[in-house]
């Protein structure tokens, strides 16, 4: 129980911005996982020259300080380490660029059968999301738009800046593939969380596809300049349970065909 | 040219090679940290999902 509690007090997910934050928000998906471990893969590299261009500097200002060394050497050339420089940062970059590669066109692959398909439609200033896989009797697709809560609107405990009225529902552990446009201007949907960022291209349809690993709640903001609301047009995508997901789709077509 | 020794009129001077080996041990230490503190996310990580799917714990609040 102890060791349940110390787990979960340790990891009690991330999935939104915080103040000073310093590392990325949690994974929730298996790219924004593998994004993650190439990071860390790649810094690994990064302290390794780091504390030893370091050693080098701090050594030679050492052995070589105008007290201790008061003739300087002229040295001009030095094969062996010349061959060693160059060799040692070439192995270094084969050796990021394969989990880079490996990771890139692993991102790249395209879910040849998603269980739904999203539309986010970005305008001036909010998104509209669109589920067509349900169309109500009179053939009107399940759409609503999602515009930022005003802070002065917002109840305790809610994200300043980040909460919409209307959030993107998806279930967990599905895939999903989300096809982002806009009506406008350039805008781009990201949520780091899930590893997602693509950009909303009038006139252009660009596909992702995710799979979130678990149901929560994620976070995210427009990140293409678009105008003065820019800042203004959050993403909030709410992974449940597959019944619960039934449940509010029914929810949602319900009074459109009572309409009809 | 001598390019292990540094010479000086006086003093024997630093080893290059000496130099280089101990930064290259002195990095490659700092960066094991890194990987053991890598594995060590990547564990808890794979716990947590272990434990969720087995249903010890829920990301879900319960409802009242």
């Amino acid at each position: 129980m102890i060791v349940l509690k110390w787990l979960f007090l340790t990891i009690s997910p991330c999935d939104a911005a915080e103040p000073w934050q310093l590392g990325f928000q949690d994974a929730a998906t298996p790219i924004m996982q593998g994004i993650i471990d190439l990071h860390h893969d790649i810094f690994f590299f990064l302290i390794l020259i780091l504390v030893f261009v370091l050693w080098i500097l701090v050594r030679a200002l050492w052995h070589f300080h105008y007290k201790e060394n008061a003739i300087p050497q002229r040295i001009v050339h030095g094969t062996t380490i010349e061959i060693l420089w160059t060799i040692f940062p070439s192995l270094i970059l084969m050796f990021i660029a394969i989990p880079s590669f490996a990771l890139l066109y692993s991102m790249d692959e395209v879910v040849v059968d998603p269980a739904i398909t999203i539309k986010a439609i970005g305008h001036q200033w909010y998104w509209t999301y669109e589920y067509s896989d349900y169309n109500s009797s009179d053939e009107q697709s399940l759409t609503f738009d999602s515009y930022m809560i005003p802070e002065e609107d917002l109840e305790l405990g809610q994200l300043r800046l980040l909460e919409v009225d209307n959030r993107v529902v998806v279930p967990a552990k599905t895939h999903l593939r989300i096809i982002v446009t806009s009506a406008d201007v350039l805008h781009s949907w990201a949520v780091p969380s899930l590893g997602v960022k693509c950009d909303a291209v009038p006139g252009r349809l660009n596909q992702i596809s995710i799979l979130v690993q678990r149901e929560g709640v994620y976070y995210g903001q427009c990140s293409e300049i678009c105008g003065t609301n820019h800042a203004f047009m959050p993403i909030v995508v709410e992974a449940v349970s597959r019944k619960d997901y039934g449940s509010w789709v029914s929810n949602q077509l319900i009074p459109q065909t009572g309409e009809a | 040219m001598a390019g292990h020794k540094v010479g000086h009129a006086t003093l024997k001077g630093p080893s290059v090679v000496k130099e280089l080996v101990i930064g290259l041990a002195l990095g490659l230490a700092a960066g094991g940290l890194w990987k053991m503190h890598h594995w060590n996310e990547q564990r808890k990580t794979r716990a947590f999902y272990d434990l969720l799917e087995r249903g010890e714990i829920s990301v879900v609040h319960p409802e009242e």
